[in-house]
């Protein structure tokens, strides 16, 4: 890969030819011209696929806001669209009324509530101790003294639910944290100072993103050893690339508005003009992103606890819930269907909540 | 800018809505399982039952794993592989699963002498290898020598053989192997899969490769394939007619062969033998009363046999500054321990219930359960007296320290965590810490533990050794498990147990190693071990070894 894709004046913009290509390709049924700089260096393939024409991709987008964000007059076929970019903000409050006449919403998030809460605080909703053994009562199906029945020692398999979202949630929360962090510090470094440390950075998130996660996280959880800090690391840095791509598109479209310009002519520093202007404004998307990257955490986790690589027993993730009622799925299929509906349950609330807020945004 | 985002968001529920579908079908798989095999067991029950032995077809066994990826008898600790070994390769003699009683196998008598360190065999005059080879005093002699030859790789054949001097031949058909030391556990010894006799041409080739299948036997099978951890096919022998006393069909096997395969699922190998994908499932541990209950159902029908051997045990880390180094903590371990109840809820109701660090089908074993009774205000009372106070989090405590026991292990099974419920019930925090397997060994070495775990299958007390007797082995448990007083008088009745070719003194012997393991605290028996495995009606002539392994000769399947 060479040091420079981009010419030095137009900075971080896509070059005139590749504007071309994207003006050229939006239009149906023709080839784009061989993407060539005016230098003869050949830019990444992907940059010329505009959005809406194979699959976009991150990087579509990031050329496609680009060339809006920088050129006079709009390519035809994404008429409209820069004016939509640039209109958009992220204002959550203001978009609460529409959220809550949504019912799929409400019960999404009233189930993500209750999961949060039980997480926290099991002992309000259930009064069995989950790692009490009861010989007497093992593999009793779900009834109301045991709502989710209970496993082959006789523990309340609802209660070991509830325990276990306390793990999984402290899991997730660091995992998306950590990616949050450091994939806003990756994205905005990269996005804002371009040149070679976004070559440098976005090639480093490149080589990340080609690693199957789970296969990296399973690496990573080897490497530190079991347990929950080990798996909300491994989580996080599976999941940082996406956030900081994302934060880089982002960044390159809120750095060319004229009021970062103002604020430059205006005599703020880099600094200021960072904190003050651009982070507040590129982290709307980032912030969808991160509800649905909930729901991504949370069942890489529970694969990781399904493998055996969670917290020791008789603490017990939802993953390691599921796995241990395996052995039982023919005669007693509650003990890992129960753990797994839930588990299916919150991911789908999440990603619904994460979907509400995106339509909202529009 | 705004498609791209509904278009991740779609795929993002879209791998939602795979990962809900996939648990969903998964329980329809188990389901239908369970149904298909209804209808496959009434169509086998309605089979051929008893009666004339029909030669033909090929048993189709299924295994859990193959964690040793070894195949030669030699060398392999694995209970399923040497289920597999039993019937490539024969022994010299052979030992009676009812009595314990050793009888004529290769070799047709054989005699001892009173001190248990000279042993004369008298072999049979017509059998062959499958390569063509006559079995000879001098091929027992290659087969002896290299099997003392592979040194620490044979774990099992390192005990088997200890104190071995050499072999003698002393005529073509008269072998005489002779010790340096007692060992008077040989005779048992001489009819496992570990001293199976294989062909001379055998051992010219690498351990590595006679693990990988380049072995061969006499037996009633020979060795097609071996694919470690994934299939084994062994092919009849033609012509093969020297089974040992205690097999009915005294010439070629009926089967025409056996497919073995490995499937790591309980429920997956539960719900092949029900849908008559395999014949026998043979798992390690035992199969779940719930699960009986659905092979029963479908016709098939459950083998049980107690399976010989050191118990499954905990072994603890005396090490000076550890807390099981106060014996009062050790005695009080075995009060907290609620062994009836480990049967009972691990496994099923009449489960035998462990009374001694051997089980109950090895040979010398003692009752125990006097000592082993689950008594927890007593157990409380040795910790107290012993200085570790109850304190208010429900835990024991001593100097600021909390009575804390790590338990090593790579698999943490539901009786690990019973174990852990029974003992916070008297302040012990029984921490259980997994590893890797790949980890397991160096952790062990390292001492950083306070228990760990440990079972082998010999139909002979002295298997014992191989864990404990820090005289003979060189594993973590014996060298943490004793500090060397204790050593020294356990090593003893190990040599006692072993010096004596007579019955009556090495009983007397091993009651007393018994005992000692217990007093001392050295061992822990936490379960009893069966082997179990679900057979399916189609299959006759089922027959368990002395040692619990498979003995295909006399199997039979019905059309």
């Amino acid at each position: 890969m060479p040091d420079k894709i981009l010419s030095p004046n137009t900075d971080l913009v896509a070059p005139p030819e590749q504007r071309a290509a994207v003006a050229h390709a939006a239009a149906p049924a023709s080839a784009a011209p061989p993407a060539v700089t005016p230098a003869g260096v050949a830019l990444p393939s992907h940059a010329p696929v505009p959005a809406g024409v194979g699959t976009p991709v991150d990087d579509a987008v990031l050329a496609d806001g680009a060339v809006l964000a920088d050129d006079a007059t709009p390519p035809p076929g994404d008429t409209g669209a820069g004016g939509q970019v640039r209109r958009r903000r992220h204002d959550l409050l203001a978009a609460a009324g529409p959220l809550l006449r949504r019912p799929g919403f409400i019960l999404a998030g009233l189930f993500v509530v209750f999961v949060i809460v039980s997480g926290l605080a099991p002992s309000l909703f259930t009064s069995y101790n989950p790692s009490t053994t009861s010989p007497t009562d093992k593999l009793k199906g779900p009834s109301v003294h045991h709502l989710f029945g209970t496993d082959e020692l006789g523990r309340d398999l609802f209660s070991r639910v509830l325990h276990g979202s306390t793990l999984t949630i402290k899991a997730t929360g660091g995992a998306v944290l950590i990616a949050i962090i450091a994939g806003l510090t990756i994205g905005v470094v990269a996005g804002f100072f371009g040149g070679w440390v976004d070559s440098l950075l976005m090639r480093l998130v490149d080589i990340l993103l080609a690693i199957p996660a789970l296969l990296m996280a399973l690496v990573i959880v080897t490497a530190l050893g079991f347990g929950l800090l080990p798996i909300a690391i491994a989580v996080g840095t599976t999941i940082t690339p996406t956030f900081a791509r994302t934060t880089r598109a982002e960044v390159l479209r809120v750095k060319e508005q004229p009021y970062v310009e103002a604020a430059r002519t205006g005599g703020a520093s880099w600094g200021r003009v960072l904190v003050r202007h651009i982070l507040p404004n590129s982290w709307g998307p980032v912030s969808v992103l991160a509800v649905l990257d909930f729901g991504t955490a949370v069942l890489v986790i529970s694969s990781l606890s399904f493998l055996g690589f969670g917290t020791p027993p008789p603490a017990a993730e939802w993953g390691t819930l599921i796995s241990n009622g395996r052995n039982f799925l023919v005669t007693s299929p509650w003990l890992s269907l129960l753990p797994g509906l839930f588990v299916g349950l919150v991911v789908f609330s999440l990603n619904h909540i994460a979907r509400t807020f995106e339509e909202v945004q529009r | 800018m705004t498609t791209s985002h509904r278009h991740r968001t779609t795929r993002r529920l879209a791998a939602t809505a795979v990962s809900v579908l996939a648990a969903v079908s998964l329980a329809a798989c188990g389901s239908g399982g369970s149904s298909g095999g209804g209808t496959s067991g009434t169509s086998a029950a309605g089979g051929t039952q008893d009666g004339k032995p029909v030669p033909g077809g090929r048993l189709k066994i299924a295994f859990w794993s193959d964690f040793q990826s070894c195949i030669d008898p030699n060398q392999v600790y694995w209970i399923e592989s040497r289920s597999i070994d039993r019937n490539l390769a024969d022994s010299l003699t052979d030992q009676d699963p009812k009595t314990g009683k050793i009888v004529p196998w290769l070799a047709t008598s054989w005699t001892v002498s009173p001190d248990a360190t000279s042993y004369t065999f008298k072999l049979r005059q017509d059998v062959t290898f499958s390569d063509g080879t006559k079995l000879d005093a001098n091929a027992v002699k290659t087969a002896y020598d290299g099997l003392h030859d592979l040194g620490a790789k044979s774990t099992l054949g390192l005990t088997y053989l200890s104190g071995y001097k050499g072999t003698t031949v002393v005529d073509p058909s008269t072998v005489k192997i002779d010790f340096a030391t007692p060992n008077a556990a040989f005779l048992q010894a001489s009819s496992t899969t570990t001293t199976a006799i294989l062909s001379p041409a055998t051992y010219k080739e690498t351990p590595e490769a006679r693990c990988a299948g380049k072995v061969v036997g006499s037996g009633e099978f020979t060795l097609d394939s071996y694919s470690a951890g994934k299939s084994a096919k062994l092919t009849k022998r033609a012509g093969y007619a020297w089974p040992s006393s205690l097999i009915a069909n005294k010439g070629a096997a009926y089967l025409d062969g056996i497919d073995v395969s490995y499937i790591a699922e309980d429920n997956v190998r539960v719900g092949s033998l029900t849908n008559g994908t395999i014949d026998i499932a043979w798992p390690r541990q035992p199969i779940t009363s719930a699960d009986q209950q659905v092979i029963k159902a479908s016709g098939a029908t459950i083998e049980t046999r107690a399976l010989p051997g050191i118990i499954g045990l905990l072994i603890p880390n005396v090490t000076a500054g550890r807390p099981l180094a106060d014996l009062q903590v050790r005695k009080a371990l075995y009060k907290a321990l609620d062994l009836s109840s480990y049967a009972k809820t691990v496994y099923w109701d009449d489960y035998p219930v462990a009374k001694s660090s051997v089980t109950s089908t090895t040979p010398y074993a003692a009752d125990e359960s006097a000592k082993l009774a689950h008594d927890p205000a007593g157990a409380g009372k040795l910790l107290d007296a012993a200085g570790w106070a109850l304190g208010s989090d429900g835990y024991r405590h001593k100097d600021g320290k909390k009575l804390t026991l790590s338990y090593l292990t790579n698999a943490a099974g539901p009786g690990d965590q019973l174990v852990q419920d029974q003992l916070k019930k008297v302040g012990i925090d029984y921490q259980i810490k997994v590893v890797t397997a790949a980890q397991l060994t160096p952790t062990g070495n390292s001492g950083d533990w306070d228990l760990s775990g440990g079972y082998l299958t010999r139909a002979d007390p002295s298997v014992l050794g191989s864990s404990l007797d820090q005289a003979v082995s060189k594993q973590y448990t014996a060298k943490y498990s004793q500090d060397p007083a204790t050593a020294a008088k356990i090593s003893a009745l190990f040599a006692k147990g072993l010096s004596t070719a007579d019955p009556t003194q090495r009983a007397a012997a091993y009651k007393d190693l018994q005992d000692a393991l217990i007093d001392n605290g050295v061992a822990y028996p936490l379960y009893d071990r069966l082997q179990t495995a679900g057979v399916s009606g189609k299959v006759h002539g089922f027959a368990w070894t002395s040692e619990s392994f498979l003995r295909a000769n006399d199997i039979w399947l019905s059309k």
